[in-house]
């Protein structure tokens, strides 16, 4: 099939499955299909690379600024923002042939597990006539996808905000280590955190673009640097090479759904039906990081919000603002913010606070390095930022675990959810976020059923192990097809 | 236009007669538009808080002077030399303040973008995506802004931190972009630094201390200014994003200042050593120095149970206050004493000083409330997550420590010591402060060149500091009285050419004024042109024709030679040199010739050798 009947194919599912309320914002489909024939024409023999984005439709979550379609974060009070630049990652994508079809749905500010906090209203999926949470934030870049409407998507992941959308959506969602790939131009949510991800219906597509986006960027103080990128795998592993497969029991909790339980015992089969081994791993300081989580994250997120006023750009409420007694943007903070990013920036500023700080924020930040040291002691290879020892033989290579500990629920239910509910959904995401490391999500059928539901399966790798997670999902993938 | 280039507009306005001069010389102190202070408004960089009544920026100042003259007409009827008389208070109550330092930084780039800083240019042209806090943007640290933030620290004998990094200070303003200001709270790049003020640093007469005295740094940190608001009365404000990053730096000194003289001489002092050190823009005269104060009053011999509270390391002390903003050095000191009589007189009534934030306004005698402790900010200070750690290599800090310039002190006692320049200390300093060093660059152009000149004449060599010193500040100096000062209105090569033909005997004193005039006033022609073109040259006369020209005054005034003789009214003697020279063509008659000679004929002894 040709570059364009695909970019046809794309078009015409954006009309079909609009009620989803994937994108915010599309591009004009005319321009969109000149594109496609401008990139097509320069490769006759069509595209066969399925890691090339030269001449597909790629979506792009809307807190990545771009400068011919506006970019909202699906926030009230950058509705009608047009960013005077362009992200590093989409110029990268584009200068590699890509085509940007829009901008996707999400939770305002990467703030939400579900994607209903959206001024743009709610992005979901349908299965069986069943209205179900599409996962956030990035729900509008999986729900794309995993419909039809582009080939492949670029979300950010806080927390998980790729991996659980791709999780309830059925699509493979990764989160690259942190800082390989640029956040200029990526509206930061919580900057030690946040983390361009990746989304397609195969690892392939995934890898593709990771490839191209991996580039060192003096754009962003926190890309790494060529010289700590030169001591990092760059070749994915031999295919021959058999892998020490993690398994952290501490992830299996009681309220862990059946169905999760069953794929992810099947995913642990499958591989080592293929050569690799299964080891017991302990990781205790997990059960602490939802907590810190949700102390560090709305922290940097009070700070980062605090410049959206309306004073220079964005959406000023209507009428006169402020009072002799407060500055000039009360009121239009207080409309333009949702609920759930006001809730946040009210726990952040509370736990920052004087007399919280240390009980919070500090401590939240000791749980955060012992993560990050529960990680480092189970993997083989040592973590090339914080030591130089050499690989421990008794470690492994990746970790593997459910993604999250159900399937998409109901909207109905997550409606009516109170927030802490909600951000139990996170509970295994965000310990590798809190680490940095690299992380996928591919879904695995509970049985060979066809009809069987499909879980998310996370691998984890150590940092810097990226190709190494996207070859363990791509055999994953593989055995779970074949069998 | 004000706001632009607030330099320019007042040498502009002072060349109309009908402006205030008392005024124009308050306002070069003053950051514009500043005479109130909103409730909310934070502290620090604080640049120039909107005004809630909007007058007019020279009228606020003329009714400032208008009040101060009204007080101190007031004052003087009652109790006149109130300062100079030992006030039996002070004797009791010991007064204890520390100062927070802003000082602008001397630097190509802002803090953490590439846009260019910028004093003057049009608003709103030099500013980065990140400066005004646009989505998605990151900071870029510009390592370059640490090269003058370390010499300032060195200069203030500091320890340079191998390790330092940034924070946020968060607070909502509309001239802060990004809702926090970046700075170094818990890791800041110097700290334990101090610096020494010795008697000469006071104004003659006023040193309050015995002998020298030390003041700690606790730390230097750097962090980010704001935009400037300016206003458009009656109710807009603009906003120049502009001094946005601009880099800064705040010196944090111990509560160790005892009187508001010493903390006055202790800002003008630090002003002087970032000025010698290249680290900053400008003085505190044009916005690039504020400070802010803390004031505590205790008891001398008082019991201490009151005396609980420790700054800084710093314990027994008093319930302190902090007044902001105050924005010269004139300021800092009014404000300190007015806050020290405040607290006394709370305390002497029984009252109780509450921890709080007060304002001072420029020509009042009071400081003012601000905010109290329940209404402070917290800042919720965070590390920047986007910002690495700053390292400091030895080996810069030894190469910077090495290519210090001179310090003041060294200053100093370069040209008061030794036989160069032999200047009073009184004429160094003076040379030192007056328009933020240059005057003393030019001075030392002079002496340059006079002492190429006469190379020659080690009799002369030794006298040449003295006499370049008073021409530069007494002569020139009086020239500029009321305008700016420029090193090219006169060159050093030209005021030299002058003070060398004077030495040489080649013109008169008076000869040499007037060239300085001319040359003041545009003449272009060179000093040796002048002197041939017009024929300047000293031409003595004989001493036949002073004798002659003598004795037919002493005879045409009689009586005044004979008050002379008879009542020994010597002091005439002068008048009648000032006939002689009156009489004779210009450049011909030397006043101690002609002095010498009128003795001779009046029979009065010469004149004592000095």
């Amino acid at each position: 099939m040709s570059l364009l009947r695909h970019a046809q194919r794309h078009i015409d599912n954006l009309g079909r499955y609009g009620h989803l309320n994937a994108f915010v914002n599309v591009a004009d489909a005319e321009s969109v299909l000149a594109r496609v024939a401008t990139a097509a024409s320069s490769s006759p023999t069509d595209n066969v690379d399925p890691r090339s984005p030269n001449g597909r439709l790629v979506a792009i979550k809307d807190n990545i600024c771009t400068t011919d379609i506006p970019t909202t974060a699906a926030s009230g009070i950058l509705k009608k923002f047009k960013s005077p630049y362009c992200a590093t990652v989409v110029r990268q994508l584009r200068e590699a042939g890509a085509i940007a079809v829009g901008k996707t749905n999400m939770d305002e500010f990467g703030m939400g597990s579900h994607n209903i906090h959206s001024h743009f209203g709610k992005t979901k999926i349908q299965q069986n006539g069943v209205d179900r949470s599409a996962g956030g934030s990035s729900g509008g870049s999986a729900v794309a996808v995993a419909t039809g409407q582009c080939w492949a998507a670029l979300g950010t992941d806080t927390g998980g905000s790729v991996r659980l959308p791709a999780a309830y959506t059925g699509t493979v969602g990764f989160k690259p280590s942190y800082g390989l790939l640029s956040r200029w131009g990526v509206i930061a949510y919580a900057n030690s955190l946040d983390t361009v991800g990746i989304l397609g219906n195969d690892v392939d597509s995934v890898e593709g673009l990771f490839d191209i986006t991996n580039v060192y960027d003096d754009q962003d103080p926190t890309s790494l640097d060529a010289s700590t990128r030169s001591h990092l795998p760059t070749e994915a592993p031999a295919p021959s090479r058999t892998f020490r497969i993690g398994v952290p029991i501490d992830y299996n909790i009681s309220t862990l759904d059946p169905t999760v339980r069953k794929a992810w015992l099947r995913s642990l089969r499958l591989l080592q039906e293929r050569g690799h081994s299964l080891h017991r791993v302990r990781l205790p300081a997990t059960q602490h990081a939802l907590s810190a989580y949700y102390v560090l994250a709305p922290a940097e997120a009070s700070s980062n919000l605090a410049k959206y006023d309306g004073v220079r750009y964005g959406t000023r409420a209507e009428g006169k603002d402020g009072t002799p007694d407060s500055v000039l943007f009360a009121k239009t903070r207080g409309e333009g913010f949702g609920p759930e990013v006001q809730r946040r920036i009210l726990l952040g500023a509370f736990s920052l606070s004087a007399q919280a700080i240390d009980n919070y924020f500090i401590q939240a930040q000791k749980v955060r390095r012992l993560v990050q040291q529960d990680f480092d002691k189970a993997f083989a290879t040592p973590n090339c930022l914080t030591d130089s020892n050499d690989r421990k033989t008794e470690g492994v290579d990746v970790l593997l675990c459910p993604t999250a500990p159900t399937l998409a629920p109901k909207l109905s239910e997550v409606q009516d959810q109170k927030p802490l509910q909600a951000y139990m959904n996170d509970v295994f995401t965000v310990p590798a976020s809190l680490a940095g490391l690299p992380a996928i999500s591919v879904p695995v059928q509970e049985n060979e059923s066809a009809s069987a539901e499909a879980a998310g399966m996370q691998i984890i790798g150590q940092y810097g192990d990226d190709k190494l997670v996207l070859a363990v999902a791509r055999q994953l993938l593989d055995a779970a097809k074949a069998s | 236009m004000l706001a632009r280039s607030p330099r320019g507009a007042l040498v502009l306005l002072q060349k109309r007669s009908y402006i205030c001069q008392s005024c124009l010389r308050r306002a070069r102190r003053l950051p514009l538009a500043q005479n109130q202070f909103p409730k909310a408004r934070s502290i620090q960089t604080a640049t120039a808080p909107p005004s809630t009544d909007d007058a007019p920026f020279r009228k606020t100042l003329k009714e400032a002077a208008k009040k101060k003259k009204k007080d101190e007409r007031a004052a003087s009827g009652s109790s006149r030399n109130s300062s100079k008389s030992r006030n039996p208070r002070l004797e009791k109550w010991e007064l204890t303040v520390g100062i927070e330092i802003h000082a602008e930084l001397n630097t190509a780039r802002k803090l953490f973008s590439a846009a260019a800083t910028s004093a003057n240019a049009t608003p709103n042209t030099h500013v980065a995506l990140f400066d005004t806090a646009f989505p998605g943007t990151q900071p870029h640290f510009q390592k370059e802004t640490l090269l003058p933030a370390l010499r300032a620290a060195l200069a203030l004998n500091c320890e340079i931190q191998h390790r330092s990094s940034f924070d946020r200070k968060h607070y909502f303003y509309q001239d802060q972009p990004s809702g926090y200001q970046i700075t170094q709270y818990y890791e800041p790049f110097a700290q334990d630094g101090h610096i020494t003020l010795y008697p000469h640093d006071f104004p003659a007469g006023t040193c309050p201390e015995d002998g020298p005295v030390t003041i700690g740094i606790k730390q230097v940190q750097m962090e980010q200014d704001t935009a400037k608001t300016v206003q458009q009365p009656p109710s807009t404000h603009l906003l120049d994003f502009n001094r946005v990053s601009h880099p800064l730096i705040e010196i944090i000194s111990l509560p160790q200042l005892h009187n508001p003289v010493t903390a006055a001489v202790f800002v003008r002092k630090i002003q002087t050593i970032l000025k010698a050190v290249n680290a900053v823009t400008a003085g505190m005269e044009m916005g690039g120095l504020r400070a802010d104060v803390n004031v505590s009053v205790k008891e001398k011999d008082g019991n201490s149970s009151s005396n609980i509270h420790s700054y800084h390391g710093v314990g027994q002390l008093g319930q302190r206050t902090e007044i902001k903003n105050l924005a010269s050095v004139k300021a800092i000191e009014d404000a300190i004493i007015a806050e020290r009589d405040r607290q006394i007189d709370l305390l002497e009534n029984g009252g109780v000083v509450e921890g709080e934030t007060r304002g001072w306004t420029l020509g009042s005698k009071t400081t003012r409330r601000l905010r109290g402790k329940e209404g402070e900010i917290d800042y919720r200070y965070m590390p920047d997550p986007d910002i690495a750690p700053v390292f400091i290599g030895q080996d810069l800090v030894d190469h910077l420590r090495q290519t210090l310039p001179a310090l003041s002190d060294e200053t100093v006692s370069t040209l008061v010591d030794g036989t160069t320049y032999g200047l009073t200390a009184k004429d160094a300093n003076t040379l030192i402060l007056l328009d933020d060093g240059d005057r003393l660059d030019f001075y030392f152009d002079v002496v340059e060149h006079l002492r190429n000149m006469f190379s020659e004449q080690p009799e002369v060599l030794v006298r040449l500091g003295k006499v370049a010193g008073n021409w530069v500040l007494m002569e020139l100096g009086a020239l500029f009285k009321n305008e700016e000062w420029s090193a090219t209105k006169v060159s050093a090569n030209q005021l030299a050419t002058i003070v060398a033909h004077l030495l040489r005997k080649q013109i008169t004193g008076s000869t040499a004024k007037r060239l300085l005039l001319m040359k003041f006033d545009g003449e272009e022609r060179s000093v040796e042109q002048i002197v041939s073109d017009e024929d300047l040259f000293l031409r003595p006369l004989t001493h036949d024709e002073y004798l002659s020209l003598a004795q037919s005054l002493v005879e045409e005034k009689a009586d005044v030679a004979n008050g002379i003789v008879k009542k020994q009214q010597l002091g005439k003697i002068k008048w009648f040199v000032g006939q002689m020279m009156a009489r004779s063509a210009e450049g011909t008659v030397e006043p101690a010739a002609a002095e010498a000679v009128l003795r001779e004929v009046l029979h009065l002894p010469p004149v004592e050798q000095k």
